[in-house]
């Protein structure tokens, strides 16, 4: 199931959404409980059987944990249900990602012929692997408590808001609200606002890029322009979509009392590569650091094991999108420019305008997603080709021109909905601190009284159109939705 | 408005929406077809235990959800208002407005299609008209879109050149100059049959019926009609009037329909040459010589000796050929979609000296791949 359908949010949301709430607020075990069952039905719906491949990946991460807990003096047992835990998943992984790829290479490498079999991939099987494995790790680390409750853990990892695309939610962080939280007007409201404006950046927006990028693929005009056309749809719909399920994830979870961490900071403002990784799917970022990065020593010792340190990180991101090749030089070509960004021209990017870091940042990323977003290399290269118009092939047609015009506004809305820019307005306006949701004090006491006081009735104005605005939102999405069927989240094949 | 009461608002505004569409879709009953669509509604789909590990399951039911979700139509009003004016998209689903029409993108033009309609042209005379001493013509009728300006739409030019390259020994008629977006409905791909008189005449003339000019029609109106774009394109439109004309000739004329049954074989079916009854049906359109069938007879008793006249044809000569009709004892004619061209001989067998006619739309040569 998929936030942005209609039997998610006519049907399943209300439905959890009532039982949830006639649940008495002091038993937080019922709450678990419907929450719980809610996330195995949402899981059920779109994998049906599969889910056994979740609860096993959760089970072994439960009873690992607590083994390690149990026997923390000793030298061995710990250390054996570490390895237990993370063999387990990764061998999940292992085989339901990348067995077929590995064998399709083996098969080719060696002239076997061997026959490949499809394996049908667990929708959100990068997540839940790599979450279940932090739990166990920083249970192994001594940073964590193992939860002797199997409900309560089992209502960590399977909790549908985050559970198919991040974000990747570490045990430690929801620990307190999983025993105790409170559920307020407050949350709720800022969740359903959050959810709405996800749920209205995926289908007013990601959605619209993903019908071009597919017409634009199923054109039989070739042009430079449309190539770049082609190349920016993608671009925008990837962040548009990736963000939205975010935002959507952070938002029910909010509505439902937990704070997931952030997953995204408008990356594509960021200066510098370095800058937009630290935006960019952040908590996938965060977990290669603590789990790979660092304990592979980080940015400590020689230039040779930074770089070596680096080249793995990146190898890893890349095969952890996907198990194809062109993911892998997808990896390769970010560890490239990463490192040499990190020794090379890293310090000119902040002396030099702020525009040209931004252009570099756009610019590599925009290349990148050419090679990531081809199925295979052949075609990356391809992809890659047409946008400096190699082959002769013209810069623009009837085609182009027509879909560059239907499209113009779109680019527009995109291009100013991937910076702060409206955040930032309505901030200023509404006389709220950045991130805070009140009018805070100091600004208020800082300004002359008359100013004060039309900062006030801004507020308020603004208190008013902001419901308004919501159910618009809400009813517009919910149009585009019914009238259409075309609805795919990227993220969901990794 | 505080933050506080703002933020009971915006949490009473989302349980409200999201809980009153479930239980409203709950209670209310479902619907069958969809008008405005034409279309059948996907019903509830069974549950069953089996049926519950199967992914295509889930599907049906987001299928039905949709298709049976409250005030469906005004939400695809919505949307299509919200594409054109919010997002500034050309088209919603194709569809787009302009000069007070509605048009349906329809693009590229499929070169290898246009090859295989001139080709099934020729497989046709040299299967049934070798030694017969028929006249053949044919004639293409632009679609919608060779009107609307600023849209995708087929290469027109092309089209014709490559027809003309193809076909073997038909004169070819031209209609692109005599037509106009006016002559066609505003909500609807078709032509209007008060608007194709000088149509009839030209092909008429074209095929030495020079002097015949049908005349003094008496008009007929229906209303609201509701063409297939009306409800596609999902906004307020003002209906159009749909008008078919009478003269005595077509007043005198008798009209048949073949089909075929298991326990009957090949049947001929009297009927009327405009059944007023099907305008209240789900294509209006059908009024004309009762829609989409693959032979239909247009007999003249008035006309003994005026020959006769085939027509390869889609529904745009539904209402067109009343409107010959003066000029022969009988047209006959044929609809290549749905009719292995193999079998035509099964229902009718054709007549030396006869004239035909092969006259298709643009969309339908397009999609040669459905002549049968």
């Amino acid at each position: 199931m998929v936030f942005s359908s209609i039997s998610f949010l006519y049907f399943f949301l209300p439905v959890t959404l009532v039982v949830y709430y006639l649940i008495p607020r002091k038993w937080i075990g019922g709450k678990n409980a419907v929450l719980l069952v809610a996330s195995l039905l949402f899981y059920f719906w779109g994998e049906q059987l599969l889910v056994i491949v979740m609860l096993v990946s959760a089970a072994t991460d439960y009873i690992c944990s607590l083994v390690i807990e149990k026997y923390r003096h000793k030298k061995v047992i710990p250390k054996l249900m570490l390895a237990v835990s993370i063999i387990t998943n990764i061998a999940l992984l292992g085989y339901f990602k990348y067995f077929g790829f590995f064998v399709e290479n083996f098969s080719s490498l060696f002239g076997l012929n061997l026959n490949v079999v499809k394996i049908a991939l667990p929708i959100g099987i990068s997540f839940y692997t790599f979450q279940t494995m932090s739990y166990t790790i920083d249970v192994y680390r001594g940073n964590l408590k193992a939860q002797n409750n199997p409900l309560t853990y089992a209502t960590f990892v399977t909790m549908f808001p985050q559970l198919v695309a991040g974000p990747i939610v570490r045990y430690s962080e929801v620990e307190k609200e999983l025993v105790s939280r409170r559920n307020t007007f407050a949350d709720f409201s800022h969740g359903a606002r959050r959810f709405i404006i996800g749920l209205s950046k995926k289908v007013l927006i990601a959605n619209i890029f993903a019908e071009l990028a597919r017409t634009i693929a199923a054109s039989g005009e070739s042009t430079v322009l449309f190539a770049w056309m082609a190349g920016f749809a993608f671009f925008f719909q990837l962040y548009f979509d990736f963000s939205a399920y975010s935002d959507m994830a952070i938002g029910l979870g909010k509505m439902f009392g937990f704070k997931f961490p952030e997953n995204f900071n408008y990356p594509y403002t960021a200066r510098s590569l370095a800058d937009f990784w630290r935006r960019w799917h952040m908590t996938l970022t965060r977990w290669f650091k603590d789990y790979v990065y660092i304990p592979l020593g980080g940015n400590k010792g020689s230039k040779f094991k930074v770089i070596r340190n680096i080249l793995i990180i990146w190898l890893l991101t890349g095969f952890w999108h996907g198990a194809a090749w062109n993911f892998i030089a997808w990896g390769l070509y970010f560890a490239l420019f990463m490192t040499a960004e990190k020794y090379i021209y890293g310090k000119h990017l902040k002396k030099i305008p702020r525009v040209f870091g931004h252009i570099y940042t756009i610019a590599v990323f925009f290349f990148g997603l050419v090679i990531f977003n081809a199925d295979g290399l052949g075609e990356s290269f391809a992809n890659l080709a047409a946008l400096f118009g190699c082959g002769g092939i013209p810069f623009a047609g009837l085609e182009t021109w027509y879909y560059l015009r239907s499209y113009a506004v779109m680019f527009v809305i995109a291009v100013i909905g991937s910076t702060p820019l409206l955040k930032n307005l309505y901030g200023k306006a509404s006389g709220r601190a950045k991130s805070s949701g009140k009018v805070s004090a100091p600004v208020l006491i800082g300004q002359a009284a008359p100013a004060a006081l039309l900062q006030t009735k801004r507020a308020k104005a603004l208190n008013v159109i902001e419901p308004l605005f919501l159910a618009a939102l809400l009813i517009i999405t919910t149009a585009f939705l019914v009238d259409g069927s075309f609805n795919p989240f990227i993220y969901f094949r990794f | 408005m505080s933050d506080k009461i703002k933020n009971i608002v915006n949490t009473v505004m989302l349980l409200l929406i999201v809980v009153g569409f479930f239980a409203a879709n709950l209670i209310l009953p479902d619907g069958e077809i969809s008008a405005s669509e034409r279309r059948a509604l996907k019903q509830k789909p069974e549950a069953s235990a089996s049926g519950l590990l199967e992914k295509r399951f889930y599907a049906d039911v987001e299928e039905y959800a949709l298709d049976q979700f409250l005030l469906r139509d005004a939400f695809r009003g919505i949307k299509a208002f919200s594409a054109y004016n919010l997002l500034g998209l050309s088209d919603s689903n194709g569809i787009y407005l302009s000069q007070g029409h509605v048009f349906k993108t329809d693009f590229p033009l499929s070169e290898e299609n246009i090859v295989r309609a001139a080709n099934r042209f020729n497989l046709v005379c040299d299967t049934y008209f070798e030694d017969k001493s028929m006249s053949v013509y044919y004639s293409v009728i632009p679609d919608k879109n060779y009107f609307a300006n600023g849209h995708l739409k087929y290469d027109y030019g092309r089209l014709l050149q490559i027809m003309d390259e193809n076909v073997n020994g038909m004169a070819y008629t031209d209609l692109f100059g005599t037509l106009t977006v006016a002559d066609y409905y505003r909500t609807d791909l078709h032509w209007k049959q008060e608007s194709i008189a000088l149509v009839a005449q030209k092909l008429l003339a074209s095929m030495g019926k020079g002097g015949v000019i049908p005349t003094n029609y008496a008009p007929h109106t229906l209303e609201p009609f509701r063409g297939a774009y009306f409800g596609q394109a999902a906004i307020p439109l003002k209906p159009d009037i749909l008008t078919y004309l009478t003269n005595g000739t077509i007043d005198g004329a008798r009209a048949y329909y073949h089909a075929f049954s298991p326990q009957d074989g090949a049947v001929r079916i009297e009927m009327p040459v405009y059944d007023t009854d099907a305008f209240g049906g789900v294509d209006p359109y059908s009024l004309f010589l009762g829609g989409p069938k693959m032979i239909v007879e247009l007999e003249n008793p008035q006309n003994p000796g005026g020959g006769e006249l085939y027509i390869f044809r889609d529904s745009f000569s539904s209402s067109l050929a009343p409107l010959m009709l003066e000029g022969y004892s009988k047209i006959t004619l044929i609809d290549m979609r749905y009719i292995r061209y193999s079998l035509y001989e099964m229902f009718i067998s054709f007549t030396p000296g006869s004239d035909i006619l092969f006259l298709l739309n643009t969309q339908a040569l397009n999609y040669s791949a459905m002549f049968q």
